[in-house]
């Protein structure tokens, strides 16, 4: 979908958390859950073009993590990977939406160049 | 877990220093989501999706003229371009306000806190935010509403749900519309409810044809509910 939004978001979100340190980074990690509807690809082209007019962050890569859906039964607390959208427990076949990991959409890490 | 390597290959130069964080990327969205909550404590929000062309300003239309003696409605209409929808609204008396995206393809929180300076809510019961026609970005922005009622018009296939989950998945409500031409198109009712219980075991399902009137009250009954259940709410809490 919208990933040139969202790399603008990455880059305005690190200016506002890490002020005056954009020259500085390099690796910047993020984790993208399966059900964020963002393509890692179509958000690394974002990137590249976002980053080509901000001159700041020209030594900067994005990392990538895709993250797949878990679910955490409420009935018998075993977790489940969901791999075609059938939300149910693999364990119990109880149906569940208790979902613990697949909607991430963060940065995880950020990596800056030391200074000498 | 699949890490890809990044375009570039420019290696970092130096000692790398890391920070670890947990920055959401969607925060600021999030963040007016939940003003939006709380400067409308008294009203219903309900976020519309679907398609373009599955008939949420018609249904809407014809729900103001069903519940005209019973509830009082006003819409916040979202389209990428015109003001076409807000004046087929404003045609059948409907409170309407015209949200232009500007080409996006969904509504952002922003949008909607921003349009609430410019709508009169008093009275006001239910506020309908229609969403612009996508199943597949609008499922990623929190609106500040109570419920997201996705429609399904069943000339679009019975199919959709798990092609489009997380649409499905965050929707309370499903309404299969245009059910006038069911029997002209290979869609099972069955099959959709089966598809989309499967996503999201809780979500609801009516059938609807607004030009009919075909399940407009049970679409009618459960809109009534949800707004006695918000006043309920809003009335205990500002008794304890």
């Amino acid at each position: 979908m919208h990933e040139i939004a969202l790399v603008k978001n990455i880059f305005t979100t690190i200016e506002d958390n890490f002020t005056g340190k954009m020259q500085q980074v390099r690796g910047i990690h993020v984790q993208v859950g399966l059900l964020s509807n963002v393509q890692p690809i179509l958000l690394q082209n974002a990137f590249a073009a976002v980053q080509a007019t901000l001159p700041n962050y020209s030594a900067a890569t994005l990392q990538v993590q895709v993250m797949p859906i878990l679910i955490e039964c409420t009935n018998c607390n075993n977790v489940s990977e969901i791999t075609k959208y059938i939300f149910v427990c693999n364990t119990c076949n109880k149906p569940c939406k208790n979902i613990i990991q697949g909607q991430e959409l963060r940065i995880t890490k950020v990596e800056f160049e030391a200074l000498k | 877990m699949h890490t890809l390597t990044p375009k570039s290959n420019r290696a970092p130069v130096g000692a790398v220093q890391c920070e670890n964080t947990t920055l959401n990327l969607l925060k600021a969205n999030d963040f007016v989501a939940k003003a939006i909550r709380e400067k409308l404590p008294h009203v219903l929000v309900i976020n519309i999706c679907s398609s373009p062309g599955s008939g949420k300003t018609t249904l809407l239309q014809h729900t103001a003229m069903h519940i005209a003696n019973s509830l009082k409605m006003a819409v916040l209409v979202g389209d990428p371009e015109t003001e076409r929808d807000a004046i087929r609204m404003r045609e059948v008396g409907i409170n309407a306000l015209q949200i232009v995206t500007g080409g996006m393809c969904h509504i952002e929180a922003q949008m909607v806190l921003q349009a609430l300076d410019h709508i009169d809510l008093t009275g006001v019961d239910v506020l309908f935010i229609e969403n612009v026609g996508n199943l597949v970005c609008p499922a990623a922005f929190d609106l500040g509403e109570d419920y997201r009622v996705t429609i399904l018009a069943c000339t679009e296939g019975d199919d959709k749900p798990k092609k489009y989950p997380r649409m499905f998945l965050t929707s309370e409500l499903l309404l299969v519309s245009k059910a006038d031409l069911l029997p002209y198109v290979p869609f099972s009712i069955d099959a959709v409810t089966k598809d989309a219980t499967e996503v999201n075991a809780t979500i609801e399902v009516l059938t609807i044809a607004s030009i009919n009137g075909q399940g407009m009250q049970q679409w009618c009954d459960w809109l009534i509910k949800k707004v006695q259940q918000k006043k309920q709410q809003i009335a205990t809490t500002s008794m304890l």
